[in-house]
């Protein structure tokens, strides 16, 4: 019988994806693109909010999308309609995007004319938020309709976005939501998060949302 | 299905450090979840044998240590479980609290055999 031998390691499984998604934000940095990673749940209103985006974007600064899913390109197809650059991304079954797949959807992308690269991450409030993509900056989306109780149930997903949206504002009065909660839930997991409420319907809120990615985008662009 | 794409992660840190050790075989993978972490223990044992198949962790057992998720309280000092207390201090009732464990999710160690030299 050979003897066994105990060997320590003490990592976390994260760590070689972190050092990845470290390598890429340089990257991103030293090339001037501004990288945001946007996640929801699914039917949050992620692609329609990214068209409306796109709209009121597209004419001041260079903008490519990727988008991740787990099979099928209606998304990226919905995209290419406003006449930015998309491409998709297929995680094959994953339920989110890892820093080398984010890598490698950057290089199929191409951003050497870009400003800001999006990516649509998987439809998923659990995943995404354990790997990071290496992004500039994460946003997440979350809907009216989905309730006001979500910090509570996905409370990593509000620690690591730098940005909430709270989409479908405009049917507010039907739903039991209540903004102010939703405010001070998600204040608490993390102080430091901006909130936008917003509709990708009627346009309200596209604009301080769109304001702040223009001051983050001018920011990267700016920065040494 | 979560489970699965986080095994490959570890089957794939494991092999790295059985080439940097100069393993043999692997007797025992020992990984640490933190009981607030997404992660289903259940789940891991379930696909460990699946996800390792045709690598050198196949045949290995694992082995999971739970680690408490705990918070020491800002009001009254005291640490205590979060999940058993629903995020309020069981003492003071304050919720003004911060994390100290519960979210790891580690490789704390492999047992092994080596090859003769």
């Amino acid at each position: 019988m050979d003897e066994l031998k105990v060997i320590e390691i003490k990592k976390s499984i994260y760590e070689s994806n972190d050092v990845e998604a470290a390598k890429l934000k340089k990257d991103m940095k030293d090339k001037h693109v501004f990288l945001l990673n946007l996640m929801s749940s699914p039917g949050s209103g992620k692609t329609t909010t990214l068209v409306k985006t796109i709209e009121e974007l597209k004419s001041e600064m260079r903008i490519g999308v990727m988008e991740a899913d787990i099979d099928s390109d209606v998304d990226a197809r919905t995209i290419l309609k406003t006449g930015v650059k998309a491409i998709q991304i297929h995680t094959g079954g994953m339920c989110h995007l890892d820093a080398p797949m984010t890598k490698e959807g950057i290089e199929n992308l191409g951003i050497e004319d870009l400003d800001m690269a999006i990516l649509e991450n998987v439809g998923n409030l659990v995943c995404p938020a354990e790997f990071d993509t290496g992004a500039t900056k994460n946003a997440m989306i979350l809907s009216v309709p989905e309730g006001d109780d979500k910090p509570l149930k996905y409370p990593l997903m509000f620690e690591i976005a730098d940005v909430l949206l709270i989409n479908k504002i405009d049917v507010i009065d039907i739903f039991d939501f209540d903004i102010d909660v939703i405010k001070k839930r998600a204040k608490r997991l993390n102080p430091d998060i901006k909130i936008f409420p917003i509709s990708a319907r009627t346009g309200e809120g596209i604009k301080e949302w769109t304001d702040w990615l223009r001051s983050e985008v001018k920011f990267v662009k700016e920065s040494n | 299905m979560h489970e699965v794409t986080i095994l490959v992660e570890l089957v794939k840190m494991v092999e790295e450090a059985a080439k940097e050790n100069n393993v043999a075989s692997i007797d025992t993978v020992i990984i640490q979840i933190g009981q607030l972490s997404s992660i289903v223990p259940r789940y891991m044992r379930e696909y460990y044998p699946n996800t390792t198949e045709g690598t050198i962790l196949e045949g290995s057992k694992l082995k999971i240590e739970m680690i408490p998720g705990n918070g020491l309280c800002h009001h009254c000092d005291k640490v205590f479980n979060v999940a058993k207390n629903k995020g309020k201090c069981p003492i003071c009732g304050a919720d003004d609290w911060e994390l100290l464990s519960g979210r790891e999710f580690n490789l704390k160690e492999i047992v092994v055999t080596e090859n003769k030299s």
